[in-house]
């Protein structure tokens, strides 16, 4: 059954359409900007002028900040913190979620409840950082990857998913004779891959946008992550009319800095379609509990 | 035995009278675990996670009642008692960060959270799928940026000298403004920026919510006449209430972070008067000047309030609606 648009549903279209094409835009603006400014040439960039589209066409800044050994350090530094914490964090997480989602053994319900104070409360940061100092982990990549093996929240999502599995194929299994690693391995885990790969996505984008864990316990200048060699960069700018003639001079231009904007948010951009899709499946199945 | 009947057996066991109870739950643990040993074996690393890594820090607040030395630890440091909570509540600069973390977290309530379902009401009005779904590509990518290139992009565009935005006012006439270095101006870049990362994606939880309304509601109210607003107010919102509120009332539970990481990466020392909130005083009094003691106390007090306001939203939220976070 059609009804005949009148006035009022017409106003309230052009509305919606306008207002998320304005939102749309001013997502995209401060991005094209940014492109327009690493792709500039620095006369045209420090005058001012460069707004959307780039002046002076010029690929150097880009070019400079690829090949410069710092960056490429920090990125390959991420990368691997990445990959690694990824693999390491997901094992732990997969298996610590399992004996929590047989609630009916003995114990359990109270291992829960351990699990969760921790998501309410924590130690603060100086007694964290003083932990990693008396572990000798902090100057190592460890210490970026080790405290965040286990995600609570995560955590949860991935038991709450073990616990939607049909119980017909465990038990059916379990009269097959089956132990209780055989089910684990053949049957749970085969199960849990999409759910797995959500919260790997997860796991991998905290890991690559954490900048707070580099902070507190990198010092040496060859471990420093890409989210760390940005900041460098970027709070320079911050600061920029405090600094002295001296350290004006060593700036990174304004130029460059657009482009390292670029080249660190290039990553996340190639992955994006798949990050899209499955965090907003994670995010659906997570986030509230009935 | 099967899976089935362990659950049967519990279930009777659940019906039987107390004092019975005691003897035949530690028979069950005995029997639990032997049958299951691997099971349990398994939650021995996740254990020891957390005994290392979130309850060893836990038992390291009490330096907070200490005069923490690093070179003698917790167990060779003097303990000077509530000495440290004295000195925070005589001191005007903790007075002035709470205050901030307070308002700029209250700006961010208000302003950043009505509109994410703003976005959600109109977008459900948008018939154009290939429209909407671009519009929710280019909206949602922000949230997968780390704050620093969030940080970096707004200082970019906000720049006095070659800054997008003061290029659109110097060329309506206007006069340069150094947004970063305004203590008029810091705040509300703090919630704009926040709101460009985080709103669209934001807007997930209500899109989902209202394609879970029954369209049969919605052909109903058109045969009566309803017009489009008068089914936003009367059917898309009320269907939303329920997630509204406990959305708001998890946000209100956590109403003490006011973005650390955000600010971090965003102030300098000229908008600590209107910028600096509880977080990154922490970090700045605990490794900048090694007051870890002082420090301690003082994320002592975050964390105890908001684990009483994490407490209490959960249990309101459970109450009211009865649904909770965990």
């Amino acid at each position: 059954m059609k009804f005949k648009a009148t006035f009022e549903d017409i106003c309230v279209s052009v509305v919606s359409y306008l207002f998320m094409g304005i939102l749309a835009l001013s997502a995209l603006i401060p991005f094209i900007n940014i492109i327009a400014k690493a792709t500039s040439e620095e006369w045209a960039v420090v005058s001012g002028k460069v707004t959307l589209w780039p002046i002076g066409f010029s690929l150097d800044a880009l070019k400079y900040v690829v090949t410069s050994s710092q960056f490429l350090n920090a990125f390959s530094v991420s990368v691997f913190v990445t990959v690694a914490g990824t693999f390491l964090a997901l094992l732990m997480t997969a298996m610590a979620a399992y004996p929590l989602s047989k609630k009916n053994l003995w114990g359990i319900k109270g291992i829960i409840v351990i699990y969760i104070f921790t998501m309410m409360f924590n130690g603060g940061l100086v007694p964290n950082y003083l932990l990693i100092r008396s572990l000798k982990l902090n100057n190592t990549l460890w210490a970026l990857i080790l405290p965040g093996l286990i995600n609570v929240h995560n955590m949860l999502i991935i038991k709450n998913y073990y616990e939607s599995l049909p119980d017909s194929i465990e038990e059916s299994a379990r009269i097959d004779g089956a132990s209780n690693i055989t089910i684990l391995f053949k049957i749970v885990v085969p199960l849990s891959v999409p759910v797995f790969a959500t919260i790997a996505l997860f796991i991998a984008v905290a890991l690559w946008n954490d900048y707070f864990g580099p902070l507190l316990y990198i010092n040496s200048p060859n471990l420093k992550t890409l989210q760390l060699y940005l900041r460098d960069i970027v709070t320079n700018v911050a600061d920029d009319t405090l600094q002295n003639a001296d350290d004006a001079m060593n700036l990174p231009t304004e130029g460059v800095r657009s482009a390292t904007i670029i080249a660190s948010t290039v990553p996340i951009l190639c992955v994006y379609p798949f990050l899209q899709k499955h965090f907003v499946k994670g995010i659906l199945i997570g986030s509230v509990k009935g | 035995m099967t899976e089935k009947s362990k659950i049967r057996r519990t279930k009777i066991k659940k019906n039987e009278v107390t004092n019975s109870m005691k003897s035949s739950s530690r028979c069950r643990a005995l029997k639990d675990i032997r049958s299951n040993w691997d099971i349990y074996l398994m939650l021995i690393p996740g254990l020891l996670f957390l005994l290392i890594f979130k309850y060893a820090p836990m038992y390291g607040v009490t330096i907070a009642f200490q005069d923490f030395n690093i070179f003698q630890g917790i167990s060779g440091s003097e303990w000077v008692g509530l000495a440290n909570f004295r000195k925070l509540i005589e001191s005007e600069e903790f007075y002035r960060v709470f205050f901030n973390t307070l308002i700029i977290s209250l700006y961010k309530i208000i302003i950043n959270f009505p509109l994410p379902i703003v976005i959600a009401l109109l977008l459900n009005e948008i018939a154009c799928m290939p429209y909407k779904k671009t519009v929710q590509t280019i909206i949602y990518m922000p949230h997968f940026l780390s704050w620093i290139i969030v940080g970096g992009i707004f200082t970019t565009i906000l720049s006095p000298s070659s800054g997008l935005v003061n290029q659109l006012i110097t060329a309506l006439g206007g006069e340069s403004i150094s947004f970063m270095m305004s203590n008029d101006w810091f705040r509300a870049i703090l919630v704009i920026s926040a709101a460009w990362k985080e709103v669209g994606w934001g807007a997930i939880i209500y899109i989902a919510a209202i394609a879970g309304i029954e369209q049969e509601i919605y052909e109903a109210a058109s045969i009566d006449g309803a017009g489009k607003i008068r089914k936003m107010i009367s059917i898309t919102l009320p269907g939303l209430s329920s997630t509204i509120i406990l959305m708001l009332i998890l946000r209100l539970g956590s109403v003490l972070e006011a973005g650390t990481e955000q600010i971090l990466t965003m102030y300098n020392s000229v908008v600590y008067e209107t910028g600096d909130v509880i977080g990154t005083y922490v970090y700045r009094m605990g490794l900048g000047k090694m007051e870890y003691s002082f420090s301690t106390a003082v994320g002592l007090f975050n964390s105890v309030v908001g684990f009483i306001l994490i407490t209490l939203g959960n249990f309101t939220s459970r109450k009211l609606l009865g649904k909770s976070i965990w």
